[in-house]
């Protein structure tokens, strides 16, 4: 199942990924989409708890199911102003 | 009541003009505009800021922009609304955000313009970097608040 997955600001950053198509498991959760990218990059790791997430521009909890092309990203704490 | 008719929202890349977009929500049956000018501060933490650069979800941050708009009008008895914010590089006294707010009479705008701009530091996903002589960093921010966890969200 097929994904876009977009990173911003300082996880972009820390990863050089700003954004990819991702092939993820049918009923996969944000949270398990976002251990792989764990995985892959173990950098990562620290920031869990200090990021949110939304599915199809939308704020989501972490334990939301994603569907097949799905938008999905992964924000830091917000800054604007 | 939700009104998005001659609001304005945008992400721009070059100079705000704040005059024009005063200009844009002055109307006939309105008495009163507040604004809110935020611009480039020369410090931060007691460290000399050379200049910041924004980033955005682009469609996100728009959509989150016409949400506050749509809470305000629901919220105050204000007229029209417009909330542009900039980004890219900025130099130190450039406008980053402009919001402007018109209504009958001034106490609506006032309220509404001071939630707009606190809801938009708190829900709308821009990231601002800090770069001073000496290195770089991503400034603190707020995490937005998420809705409740749906264990059957679709």
């Amino acid at each position: 199942m097929r994904v876009k997955v977009l990173f911003f600001g300082r996880l972009r950053e820390l990863i050089g990924v700003a954004e990819e198509t991702g092939e993820l498991a049918v009923g996969a959760t944000l949270a398990q989409v976002f251990d792989r990218y764990v995985e892959r990059f173990p950098k990562l790791a620290g920031f869990r708890g200090s990021m949110v997430v939304s599915r199809n521009q939308e704020f989501a909890p972490w334990d939301t199911r994603i569907a097949a092309g799905d938008e999905i990203a992964f924000l830091p704490p917000v800054s604007g102003g | 009541m939700t009104k998005i008719e001659g609001d304005k929202f945008e992400l721009v890349r070059e100079v705000i003009d704040t005059a024009a977009l005063a200009q844009h929500v002055r109307a006939g049956q309105d008495g009163a505009i507040v604004a809110f000018d935020g611009f480039v501060r020369n410090q931060s933490h007691g460290r000399m800021t050379r200049y910041l650069e924004y980033e955005a979800y682009e469609p996100m941050a728009l959509g989150k922009m016409k949400e506050i708009a749509a809470q305000i009008h629901e919220q105050f008895r204000i007229d029209r609304v417009v909330i542009v914010h900039r980004l890219g590089r900025l130099e130190i006294g450039e406008t980053s955000v402009f919001i402007a707010v018109s209504a009958p009479h001034r106490g609506a705008a006032f309220d509404a313009c001071r939630f707009a701009i606190d809801t938009l530091k708190k829900t709308v996903p821009i990231w601002k970097k800090e770069y001073f002589a000496d290195g770089a960093v991503w400034a603190d921010g707020e995490l937005p608040p998420t809705p409740p966890s749906a264990k059957s969200a679709s």
